[in-house]
């Protein structure tokens, strides 16, 4: 995207004043998007957004500046607006680039090759599938979003990595009605690759799913409150394990002491059966990449092992003040956004236990089948996930729908309650926030069993 | 810059082809941001992104794109894509771009403070600096402070349309937070504080800092407290992302399309007489002004909820289309790249006359909600179920009698609203995705989930 001596020529620019490190992000982002409302596609958009952001690391400070005009001039300007503020002798830039390449994630089928009027067609496809599912099913909301984002990361130490990335989501929300009660269903898979995606995908399938769910939650009575069992179904627990026992271990957290798993590494948190791994070289998920956004390239990291607190996650920044080489976890909204600690697929791996087995084993409590999402405070470990589709557990077995379940509880404390976990591994597809910053990323989880919980609602327990 | 974008925009505009109408819309933002940790700035960041998106209607059509790249070529391959997008979209009688008003409309006192370009980098840096400083000598127990920034942005944002509407108009915002953690007996709390203004010169960083340092060293020594049903104050704080979550269901998109907890109520008593819900996008000092919306639509003020009954929504153009009527000047875009749709400009409840200390005098036994946890999954605009994680005060006659963590709170939205007693004179704005007023708040009964 850039000419390697316009690279070299810019990061020696940014280390003019001195500062240890320069860094350039390069990035070439084009997307197209299609909303279906109301049995209508109501919006066709597409664009194309380039920019290159430059840091400047000076012992424990990064400076960053920004531009969207890739003429070296407006790079030297962006330059030395990254290095404002130092003053000391010039850093030198290894003239040797190094040049990283991270494992590809395959696209079968370019989206840009695909038609919008066929992209078009999957949208009224899954919005048909839906509405055949009874006149209770009031709105139907699907969209389909491609993008292919290319990047090109270089500092002055001499790396140099490429990566190009291509996710496409396709997602579908309902809303049903009956005698004045509203539920709503939602499927979104999405993955890193192709149009494939919805050849792997039904698009009928998730239309019918997401009405059905909707549906079944009209008959929802209040939730209870107080302290139960819980049962995560597969797939979205692994939301759980992502807000409670992942963002604590991301090591800009650990370095300032503001997680609650700090110098806690070697402690026991749950069984033997309790493995979390983040892995971002898994082929073709969601939150995979062949690069991360500093030009480390994707890999796997044990964070419990057996129960026992083994790693943490972290990009170049935070890896040098922990003394650990980077977990290639450092990712970035856009040329926008300074990178900073991210998960990428976060899994608790599966389990020997039955999953219908575990749930006959709940006398009376909760089974939660869909999080709507949640989150956590680091530094204390306290999360709240809420259930958008939820049911009682009576005498082992799923009784009836809920609604208005929150699960409320603490990240370390947690893994100690899982009494079992199942063998039927599932995903789910997410959209993680932090400081304000986007990343795609998916979690994984069996059927899960958590001994007792606190579960907020609205009717006494 | 001012003559620059308007002339990119008018450019855009004037290449409409017969039976188009096309809409230009520009942003040109200088951002600043610094981060302190420790003593030290962690992270600095200036920057000066530019951009532009269109829309082209046609035949009850609208296609959109953007671009970053406004070299006549990026300019052209933006239009042709909007143009070709246009061509997919399902033809309906109310898509088509807002409708010019007689002259520009009249500008909103404040937007920009002229102080503000004279702050250099290195004082916005020592406000930081002093931010940090003061969270973190507020109590030896304040163990960290986890971030504490300083940001600012100077935005310029241009429109015009092919059938007439044009204009320009400048913003300057400043803000700051700081992020304490306290420890004491093995016991951690964290508190949040933020403010916000038009310029640095307006903000405290002495008094953000040691509130940020108070939510944390009150908080310490929280517990769990019985399930029960009983009445609950929203600090201003909650207040306002209770009215970010009503905020969802008050457009008219989000009514015509069945995702509101309002949709069929029109004329309905929905909550406690005597309350009214407002939005005014002309309120000087409040951060969601401005002279027009995101399709250049003057903004007004519209009651929403007047003596407890529901009288209006708020509309953009082609949702007001849909139902015969005039936008109310609340087309929002949260940038160049998105498309407008409806939103509130600055939502508030009006207050109910008492100050906070007469509320929580007389309000008996109360869980005071100081934050709430898993907002975004636990409340739905579309069903009204509201059912939220909290950490606060258990107070009685406005006395502490323990701090509250990890409990939930629950109750439908409507319910709530029927409930609400009492709306304090101590409203602030809380920029979070969006521009809400909150106030203490006195709702006489949820149902709390704890021990």
């Amino acid at each position: 995207m850039i000419e390697p001596d316009v690279i070299q020529r810019t990061l020696g620019a940014a280390l003019a004043a001195g500062g240890d490190l320069a860094e350039i992000f390069v990035e070439d982002r084009t997307s197209m998007a299609l909303r279906l409302d109301d049995s209508r596609i109501e919006d066709v958009t597409s664009g194309r957004d380039v920019g290159a952001g430059i840091r400047v690391l000076a012992g424990d400070r990064a400076s960053y500046a920004y531009t969207n005009l890739l003429t070296e001039e407006s790079l030297r300007m962006t330059a030395e607006a990254a290095r404002a503020g130092l003053e000391g002798p010039a850093g030198s830039v290894e003239t040797d680039l190094r040049r990283v390449v991270g494992g590809g994630h395959p696209v079968v089928v370019r989206p840009e090759d695909v038609g919008a009027a066929d992209k078009a067609a999957t949208l009224v496809k899954a919005n048909d599938a839906a509405r055949s599912q009874g006149a209770e099913v009031r709105q139907v909301m699907v969209s389909y979003a491609d993008v292919r984002q290319k990047v090109l990361i270089a500092s002055s130490d001499g790396r140099l990595a490429e990566d190009d990335r291509t996710r496409v989501r396709f997602a579908v929300q309902v809303v049903a009605a009956r005698n004045g009660e509203i539920a709503t269903g939602f499927e979104a898979p999405g993955h890193s690759g192709g149009f494939e995606l919805l050849q792997r995908y039904d698009v009928e399938d998730l239309g019918r799913s997401a009405a059905s769910k909707a549906l079944r939650m009209l008959d929802a009575r209040p939730s209870p409150a107080g302290e139960f069992p819980v049962v995560l179904a597969p797939g979205t627990g692994g939301v759980l394990i992502h807000e409670a026992c992942g963002h604590g271990l991301e090591a800009d957290t650990l370095v300032k002491e503001a997680s609650a798993y700090a110098k806690r590494h070697g402690e026991r948190f749950g069984s033997e059966a309790v493995t979390i791994v983040d892995d971002a070289t898994e082929t073709g998920l969601w939150g995979s990449f062949g690069v991360d956004d500093e030009g480390t390239p994707a890999q796997s990291t044990v964070l419990f092992e057996k129960g026992v607190l083994v790693g943490h996650m972290s990009d170049v920044l935070s890896a040098e003040k922990i003394g650990h080489p980077p977990t290639g976890n450092g990712r970035r909204q856009s040329y926008a956004h300074l990178p900073i600690v991210r998960m990428t697929n976060t899994n608790l791996l599966p389990g020997d236990d039955d999953p219908e087995e575990i749930i006959r084993s709940v006398e009376r409590g909760v089974y939660a089948a869909t999080f709507a999402g949640g989150e956590v405070n680091p530094a204390t470990g306290n999360f709240v996930f809420g259930m958008s589709e939820a049911y009682m557990i009576e005498n082992g077995a799923i009784a009836y729908p809920i609604k208005g379940a929150q699960l409320i509880g603490n990240g370390p404390r947690v893994l100690g309650v899982i009494d079992a976990i199942g063998s039927d591994f599932g995903r789910k597809e997410g959209v993680c926030g932090k400081d304000g910053q986007h990343a795609p990323v998916t979690n994984g989880m069996s059927t899960v069993l958590l001994g007792k919980m606190t579960v907020g609602g609205t009717e006494a327990g | 810059m001012t003559q620059d974008l308007l002339g990119l925009a008018t450019d855009l505009a004037g290449r409409a082809k017969g039976g188009e109408v096309v809409e230009a819309f520009l942003t040109h933002e200088l951002n600043f941001y610094v981060k302190v940790f420790s003593g030290e700035v962690e992270a600095l960041s200036a920057s000066e992104p530019r951009g532009a998106g269109v829309r082209v209607f046609s035949e009850g059509r609208v296609g959109f794109s953007y671009t970053t790249d406004l070299s006549a070529g990026g300019r052209g391959a933006m239009l042709d894509a909007a143009r070709e997008n246009a061509s997919f979209v399902t033809p309906d009688v109310a898509i088509g771009p807002a409708e010019p008003t007689d002259g520009p409309p009249p500008e909103i006192e404040g937007m920009v403070d002229r102080g503000q370009e004279d702050v250099r980098p290195d004082s916005k840096v020592r406000f930081a600096l002093e931010l940090d400083r003061a969270t973190a000598a507020r109590d030896k127990r304040v163990r960290a402070v986890e971030e504490s920034v300083y940001s600012d942005s100077d935005t310029e944002i241009a429109i015009a349309t092919s059938n007439g509407i044009f204009g320009t108009y400048r913003r300057t915002d400043a803000w700051c937070f700081s992020l304490a953690i306290a420890e004491e007996d093995d016991d951690t709390q964290v508190g949040f504080e933020f403010d916000l203004a038009r310029g640095l010169n307006h903000l405290d960083a002495v008094d953000v800092g040691q509130r940020a340092a108070d939510i944390a060293l009150t908080a310490l020594g929280a517990s769990k407290i019985p399930s029960a049903r009983m009445p609950v104050v929203f600090e201003p704080f909650t207040a306002g992302q209770f009215l970010g979550v009503l905020g969802q269901a008050l457009t008219g998109e989000a009514v015509q399309k069945g995702r509101s907890l309002f949709a069929g109520r029109t004329g309905d008593t929905v909550a406690a007489s005597g309350l009214t819900l407002f939005d005014d996008g002309r309120l000087p000092g409040a951060p969601g002004s401005a002279p027009w919306d995101d399709e250049g639509v003057p903004t007004s003020r519209t009651d929403i909820i007047a003596g407890g009954v529901l009288r209006s929504f708020l509309y953009d153009s082609i949702s007001a289309r849909r139902e015969g009527r005039a936008s109310t000047g609340n087309a929002s875009r949260s940038g160049f790249k998105s498309v407008p749709g409806a939103a509130p400009s600055n939502l508030a409840l009006e207050s109910t006359g008492q100050s906070r200390d007469e509320l929580l005098q007389g309000a008996g036994k109360v869980l005071l909600v100081q934050d709430f946890h898993g907002v975004h999954s636990g409340a739905n605009p579309v069903s009204g179920d509201f059912s939220v994680g909290v950490t606060g005060m258990l107070l009685d006659g406005g006395e502490i009698v323990q701090p509250v963590k990890e409990v939930t709170i629950a109750a439908p939205m409507l319910e709530i609203l029927s409930n609400i007693r009492a709306v304090a004179d101590d409203r602030r704005w809380l920029p979070f995705g969006g521009s809400f007023g909150g106030a203490t708040t006195l709702v006489s009964e949820m149902t709390v989930g704890g021990l």
